[in-house]
């Protein structure tokens, strides 16, 4: 059991060893034969995942890097029994790879993979011994299970921490109100718009025009996926009020979705100012206050 | 604030502003029959924020004086509102020294005079208003109030002697001045309540009891009552106004901008969010103003709420003639006097809650609560 | 509220006027204000008015509709109308009321006000006319 050779001789060698393993020692027995597989089942682990079309956010060198990385604390949560160590990679590995926009159904994925990988290599090296091919996949499954897991709590919490701390941070921003240049101000308007929140960007755009002396304003929805009726209907006055404050407002990335929405509330687009995206948004709003454009300096 | 960020703005794009064209321009101007041409609308305005009628024409009167004395160094077209806010100033500092006195004042007695010439006379008049209400009372309320009151003799004491507890002589007591006032108030006034619900009315308000003044449904009455809307005023003036609510009686359009600074100063204890603030005064702008359009006068009651959380609720109530349609009235569009016709259904839009019920000839009342939002 | 010698001061300055209110006035102190304006508009023959309402807390029905009919007047009259000042909660709750200022031009302060009426400003006015503004 200590070479990598073919396997009908390696398994003749083995059966007569393997009557004499007690339960507590089919653990190490399993570690031993995968880490002496190591470089052959991390390979095939990394193939099935490229034929899966998983993890194709990462770079080939990423992929490697990672799944290497995981096999090792595969092994070792066998070896250990202990997932603490697991539990911290997997966190450290989500915190790294949620930004590159890997799913959750991603990393349970290649998990799965990985326990199928190794179960099969188990069935190819004990195929001859049924009896004791059972008793192995007795002592792995449980464990493999509780890996996949484990792997797959720590993703999602990971993930709900790294949601939360956006919303916060979103939510901290205390001045959403970007004064680009005099008199105009930006108000980019990224991710879900509760009532709350659309009463907080009221009152910071309305006192910003006072503060910046803003003639011009252009409100970006573009992240902004959609809104409910209540939510439109605050934005349309919030408009409407800066209007009254003597500026013009500008609205960009109106998607269709949001647009509908207006319309279904009973907003008159036409009195909307609407420009297709924020460059456009903002190349209107210097010609408003008189500035000449950088590629047209005859508009206007 | 805001009046000195103006003289900044001014002062730098626009200097010439203070220049001849404003000073010397009409110097020559016949200031005297402007000054007695301003009488009627001072005595409105005056009229209208104080209810005795003699202070007030001791106001109007020297508001005059000192209109007349400043006229000319005041611009022609400025004279009427220096009259107004010289009016104000005379009413603020009245009852700046009313404040004053009401601290001091005797528990039985509810009524303040503002410093006044004839003094002597009055304290003849308040004299004898004091005998004439103390012949109402029982001799038995006669004897307690006087031993408490004249002889300052002890609640304890006195319980002992009326074979009863301190706490009811104590509520006793409450009862038989409260009663004392009204009738104080009515011998002043040389009146004898027109009906038979006014004396139970000015009573509970009188004693400031909550649940009897909807048990006669006081508010109603004091609104239908000419006499008790009268006497109503000092006795709700003299109970310490709660730190929660208020009341306002609505009959002028000096009063809508009474009504709506009340509502704002209330709000502002909740922490209400700017925004907030303002979206409240203009909806008690909104519902003041239908009172004095419509009814030609009501009140506008505001209280602090913390049930289920945080919030203002107004009752606006009045004895107007009612309003027929009431969906009607609360459609956008809706107008039946010189307006826009968003007074009742804006005033909607802006709180979270909004009930109307109205009665034909009886009145209308509007409740309208705005509750805090969390966070 | 005490400032000033009154509760609304109107000033000339070259071709405009400019009338500001320094407390909240009640209906008729409004209208009272109105007529007086219109009056010295007439009489100083104005091209611009800028009114003033930043000390105002509150805008409401009442008070929309008189600006409204003054500035109408006062166009009558051969004077275009700026109100300046509407504070950020002032305006949002006129929204709310349902109320704008229809075409009266609105401006942030005196400033933006006279620069409007000055000419330095090309903006249309703010209200919802923008959509069909070629400069």
């Amino acid at each position: 059991m200590t070479q990598d050779s073919p396997t009908a001789e390696r398994l003749a060698d083995a059966s007569p060893a393997i009557d004499r393993v007690d339960e507590d020692e089919l653990l190490p027995q399993l570690v031993a034969h995968l880490r002496e597989h190591r470089s052959r089942l991390r390979e095939e682990w990394a193939n099935r995942i490229h034929r899966a079309h998983l993890l194709e956010a990462m770079t080939p060198q990423e992929t490697t890097d990672e799944t290497t990385s995981v096999y090792d604390n595969y092994v070792e949560v066998l070896e250990t029994g202990s997932v603490e160590a697991l539990q911290d990679y997997a966190r450290d590995l989500s915190e790294r790879i949620i930004p590159r926009g890997v799913e959750t159904h991603e990393v349970v994925s290649i998990v799965l993979l990985l326990r199928d990988v190794l179960a099969r290599s188990l069935f190819e090296k004990y195929q001859r011994d049924f009896d004791f091919l059972n008793r192995v996949l007795d002592a792995y499954e449980p464990a493999a299970n509780r890996i996949a897991n484990t792997v797959a709590v720590s993703f999602v919490e990971e993930r709900e921490r790294i949601i939360r701390q956006q919303q916060d941070s979103i939510r901290e921003l205390s001045t959403p109100v970007l004064p680009v240049r005099e008199q105009l101000l930006i108000l980019p308007i990224i991710g879900i718009l509760d009532t709350e929140r659309a009463r907080q960007l009221t009152e910071q755009l309305l006192t910003g025009i006072r503060t910046h002396r803003a003639r011009v304003v252009v409100i970006d929805v573009t992240g902004a996926p959609e809104v409910d009726e209540a939510v439109a209907n605050h934005l349309v006055r919030t408009v409407d009020a800066s209007r009254l404050m003597g500026a013009s407002v500008i609205i960009t990335g109106l998607s269709p979705k949001i647009a509908q929405t207006l319309v279904t509330i009973g907003v008159d687009l036409s009195k909307m100012h609407t420009i297709g995206d924020l460059q456009g948004g903002l190349e209107e709003a210097e010609r408003l206050l008189g500035y000449n454009s950088k590629q047209d300096g005859t508009a206007g | 604030m805001f009046t000195a960020n103006t003289a900044r703005v001014i002062g730098r794009s626009v200097p010439v502003m203070e220049g001849a064209e404003l000073d010397g321009a009409r110097p020559d101007s016949d200031a005297a029959p402007d000054v007695a041409s301003l009488l009627p609308m001072l005595r409105r305005i005056v009229f209208s924020r104080v209810g005795n009628e003699a202070a007030a024409e001791d106001l109007v009167q020297e508001t005059l004086v000192k209109v007349l004395a400043a006229a000319n160094r005041i611009e022609p077209g400025m004279l009427e509102p220096y009259a107004i806010t010289t009016a104000r100033h005379v009413i603020a500092s009245m009852w700046r020294s009313q404040d004053t006195q009401r601290r001091n004042q005797h528990r039985v007695v509810g009524m303040d005079h503002v410093d006044a010439p004839d003094e002597r006379l009055l304290k003849e008049e308040e004299r004898a208003a004091v005998s004439a209400a103390l012949e109402h009372l029982s001799e038995r309320e006669q004897q307690t109030l006087l031993a408490h009151e004249v002889s300052g003799q002890d609640m304890r004491s006195l319980a002992t002697e009326l074979n009863t507890t301190a706490g009811a002589v104590a509520a006793q007591l409450n009862r038989t001045r409260a009663r004392m006032r009204v009738e104080y108030l009515l011998a002043l006034h040389d009146a004898e309540p027109p009906t038979d619900r006014c004396r139970p009315v000015l009573y509970a308000i009188s004693g400031g009891d909550r649940r009897r003044q909807r048990e006669v449904d006081a508010a109603r009455h004091v609104l239908e009552c000419e006499l008790c809307a009268k006497l109503s005023e000092p006795l709700l003036e003299r109970r310490p106004e709660g730190e929660n609510e208020i009341t306002i009686r609505i009959q002028h359009d000096a009063d809508v901008v009474r009504a709506r600074k009340s509502a704002r100063e209330l709000a502002t204890r909740l922490d209400f969010s700017r925004t907030d603030l303002t979206l409240i005064a203009t909806a008690v702008s909104e519902i003041a103003r239908n009172i004095v359009r419509f009814a030609a006068k009501g009140q506008v009651y505001i209280e602090l709420v913390d049930q289920p959380r945080p919030g203002i609720r107004i009752v606006a109530r009045d004895s107007g003639p009612g309003i027929p349609d009431i969906d009607q009235a609360l459609a956008d569009g809706y107008s039946t006097y010189n307006g826009l016709g968003l007074g009742l259904p804006g005033a909607r839009r802006l709180m979270d809650e909004f009930t109307l019920t109205s009665e034909i000839n009886v009145g209308t009342t509007v409740t309208m609560t705005k509750w805090r939002t969390e966070g | 509220m005490d400032e000033g010698p009154g509760l609304v001061s109107i000033l000339r300055q070259g071709d405009n006027l400019i009338a500001s209110i320094h407390t909240a006035l009640d209906d008729s102190e409004m209208v009272r204000f109105q007529r007086n304006l219109i009056e010295q508009i007439g009489r100083d023959r104005a091209r611009g008015v800028i009114i003033d309402v930043a000390a105002l807390d509150v805008l409401d029905s009442f008070g929309a509709r008189t600006l409204r009919t003054l500035a109408e007047m006062a166009r009558l009259r051969g004077a275009e109308t700026v109100i300046v000042g509407i504070q950020p909660d002032v305006a949002f709750s006129m929204v709310a009321l349902g109320l704008g200022t229809g075409t009266v031009h609105t401006a942030l302060d005196l400033e933006e006000g006279l620069a409007y009426l000055g000419g330095t400003h090309s903006l249309p006015a703010p209200d919802g006319t923008e959509p069909h503004f070629r400069p």
